[in-house]
């Protein structure tokens, strides 16, 4: 079409409309988008078995839609936390007993298990806010904000990403950032790194406060390859800075033979641990980089979902991850989806099993399980339906089982009788309803 | 008219209501009667078949004739009622049997509103040629049932032909109809927009189950009457509002037309649209 008349095309065409139709119209077109919403929810609950963690979450999240494709998403999660979690000292012949966080009291743990923390309660709340919006015909941005308040931990982020969408869309790259600003109040105190284990209503061994920041870059590219496959590749880098330990967790201080708990006596008419125990101390700087690849191959209906990712870290970590998932459509309005996954990750270069006696301090050391050398393997079933309205519902049940080693060359004495890497085995079970209008 | 016709109406009176349904019902048989190609003995019949002669017709099919001339000369060309043979080429069916350059070659000789004769109330066709007002049909018809009903009623009321409908009666007595606009092609059942129409019309062009694939490269079933060939790099749909079906139809099949262009055409005519790729 000649540029110069096209402007007045659907000016000559109204004239045109109005000779074949007789002129019986007299008012304008009134057609507006209505801005419409979307809920979904969902509940959860996680357990570890064995007295361990359990967790029961609620989300929420709203979106609404504007008109020109823009969205107000606002999200909502409440989790409430129960049960133990292992405290990083080792188990060994004897029970132990452990000053409470708040230095009030103190607990005490069977023989030949790894000793849990009890106290390990907690109520999460989390709020997020994020706009998103088109930015001319071919970018898209989108900002927002989070936080989340627990007795002992609060967060605030924000997040920003602009993508562009190149060859008619078959090509997206995307750029986003995320900071954070966390604060901890641990009960009784940040431990200081490295110090003992004291009796209760001895709090010297702590001080205030503490925060922690994050930053996250992830740069990710994704590509249509043809009608039925898309693929997409990310890079991430995360720096983590300032207070980065667990607060609650600990080694224990070993016998350089017999790899057992070197006992230790209360002060005079005071409670308090009858063993050795050191408060963690990692680095005060976490770098990560990852690398992600994630492929849709749609095959008559059914969607194969899978992907890798690798992620190293200036920790001395390194994992790999691998995740499955194959939706199988039933008829028009069901699907059953099998999901399987498997984790492995090394350990920390300060991770210790426990500190020696008598030997050098390492710089930094952690007993904590989560950054030990593992493998987890997740194998799971989601089964989702469409209601008459347009409402979907789904409910998936997944088992995960995680295990571990010690580094062998750090076991001694006793230590190698002992299964000293907490397993973990947890079954988790959702469900979720997705409702708009 | 090969979709589900309806007419929403709120009134009061049920003997109404079933005249204004009889009254929509009837014109919209009317008009697939007179202009249906598929069917023979009327007016598109005597001219697809007049073998070079020229046809008189009467003020009506004038007046459509007028307006597909006028769609012609506004779209340089690409939309032409014409083209209609090039289906016997081309069938889209969603496989990979692309029809020869040379089969389409063939059709083309037959192609082609500039080789037709129009001398109102005379319209000629080249032997072999063809007529199809298959594209502006369904259109036409819902905005003139909805004078129909409009003349017996100030109620508000929808007249839907399969997805392409207009809103009849005073806006500022009614709270709209909402229609929902499909996200995808594959109609997730919950709507991608929802639109408030209060007045005016409404019209879908494409068909997104309609096409040919091969070698990674989609043909869509809108043609090229200059080609012969399919209109690359098209929308698989639009969606355009406009004050009467006919133009939403028209401009929505207009910015098809455009390929590539499309949104930025649909931009210009600063429009209400919603585009699907």
């Amino acid at each position: 079409m000649s540029k110069k008349n096209r402007k007045s095309i659907a000016a000559s065409l109204a004239t045109a409309t109005c000779s074949l139709l007789g002129n019986t119209v007299t008012e304008p077109v009134q057609a507006q988008e209505e801005p419409g919403w979307d809920f979904n929810t969902a509940l959860l609950y996680y357990s570890e078995g064995d007295g361990r963690v359990e967790d029961i979450s609620v989300n929420f999240l709203a979106n609404r839609y504007f008109v020109d494709d823009r969205t107000l998403s606002l999200g909502f999660a409440f989790d409430t936390l129960t049960g133990a979690t292992p405290i990083g000292a080792i188990p060994f012949s004897g029970p132990q007993t452990f000053t409470t966080p708040s230095g009030a009291s103190t607990f005490t743990t069977p023989a030949d298990v790894i000793p849990l923390d009890p106290s390990f309660l907690d109520t999460r709340y989390a709020l997020s806010v994020d706009w998103e919006q088109p930015l001319g015909r071919l970018f898209t941005m989108s900002a927002g904000l989070s936080a989340s308040f627990e007795h002992d931990y609060d967060h605030f982020g924000a997040n920003f990403n602009l993508s562009r969408d190149f060859n008619k869309k078959n090509t997206n790259v995307s750029l986003g950032v995320a900071i954070s600003q966390d604060d901890l109040t641990p009960v009784g105190g940040a431990p200081i790194p490295f110090a003992p284990m004291l009796d209760v209503d001895d709090l010297s061994n702590k001080r205030g406060d503490e925060s922690k920041d994050v930053i996250d870059i992830v740069l990710g590219v994704t590509q249509v390859i043809n009608r039925n496959m898309l693929v997409k590749v990310n890079y991430s880098f995360s720096d983590s800075s300032g207070y980065l330990n667990d607060p609650y967790k600990l080694l224990s201080l070993v016998d350089a033979v017999t790899g057992d708990p070197v006992p230790r006596l209360p002060a005079p008419g005071a409670v308090g641990p009858l063993h050795e125990y050191r408060f963690e101390s990692r680095p005060d700087s976490r770098t990560k980089h990852s690398l992600y690849g994630q492929a849709k191959y749609y095959m008559s209906g059914k969607v194969l979902d899978a992907s890798y990712r690798f992620m190293t870290d200036d920790w001395g970590i390194d994992s790999h991850t691998l995740d499955l998932r194959f939706r199988w459509p039933i008829r028009d309005s069901s699907y059953l989806e099998p999901h399987f996954r498997f984790y492995s990750q090394s350990h920390a270069d300060f991770y210790r099993v426990s500190l020696v006696d008598g030997a050098p301090s390492p710089t930094y050391a952690s007993a904590d399980y989560r950054l030990g050398e593992f493998d987890a393997i997740t194998v799971g079933l989601k089964y989702g339906w469409k209601l008459a309205a347009g409402n979907e519902m789904s409910a998936r049940i997944e088992f995960y089982k995680q295990d571990g080693d010690a580094p062998g060359n750090q076991l001694i004495g006793n230590q190698l009788t002992r299964d000293m890497y907490p397993g973990l085995d947890a079954i988790i079970a959702q469900f979720s309803y997705r409702f708009g209008r | 008219m090969g979709s589900p016709c309806e007419l929403l109406t709120q009134v009061d009176d049920e003997a109404l209501a079933r005249k204004l349904l009889d009254v929509v019902a009837a014109e919209v048989w009317r008009v697939e009667d007179k202009f249906s190609r598929y069917l023979p003995g009327n007016i598109i019949a005597k001219i697809n078949n007049s073998n070079g002669e020229s046809v008189e017709v009467d003020d009506e099919t004038a007046d459509l004739i007028d307006f597909a001339a006028t769609l012609y000369r506004l779209s340089d060309g690409m939309f032409d009622i014409s083209s209609g043979v090039l289906r016997e080429v081309w069938t889209f069916d969603g496989s990979d049997r692309l029809p020869s350059k040379e089969a389409v070659s063939s059709i083309l000789p037959r192609v082609g509103w500039q080789k037709t004769s129009w001398n109102r109330p005379h319209f000629g066709l080249a032997p072999g040629m063809e007529i199809d007002l298959g594209g502006l049909g369904k259109e036409y018809a819902v905005d003139r049932a909805a004078a129909h009903v409009t003349a017996l009623t100030a109620a508000s009321s929808l007249v839907n032909f399969g997805g392409d409908l207009v809103a009849a009666g005073s806006p500022s007595k009614t709270a709209g109809w909402q229609v929902g606009i499909d996200a995808t092609e594959e109609g997730s059942g919950r709507a991608g927009h929802l639109i408030r129409l209060k007045h005016g019309g409404l019209a879908t062009s494409g068909n997104a189950r309609r096409y040919l694939q091969k070698d990674g490269v989609r043909y869509s079933h809108i043609l090229n009457p200059v080609s012969g060939w399919p209109i690359e790099g098209a929308p698989r749909s639009v969606t355009v509002a406009a004050d009467t079906c006919t133009q939403a139809g028209m401009l929505a099949t207009l910015a098809i037309l455009q390929g590539e262009g499309a949104e930025t055409f649909l931009e210009e005519q600063d429009i209400r649209y919603w585009c699907l790729r």
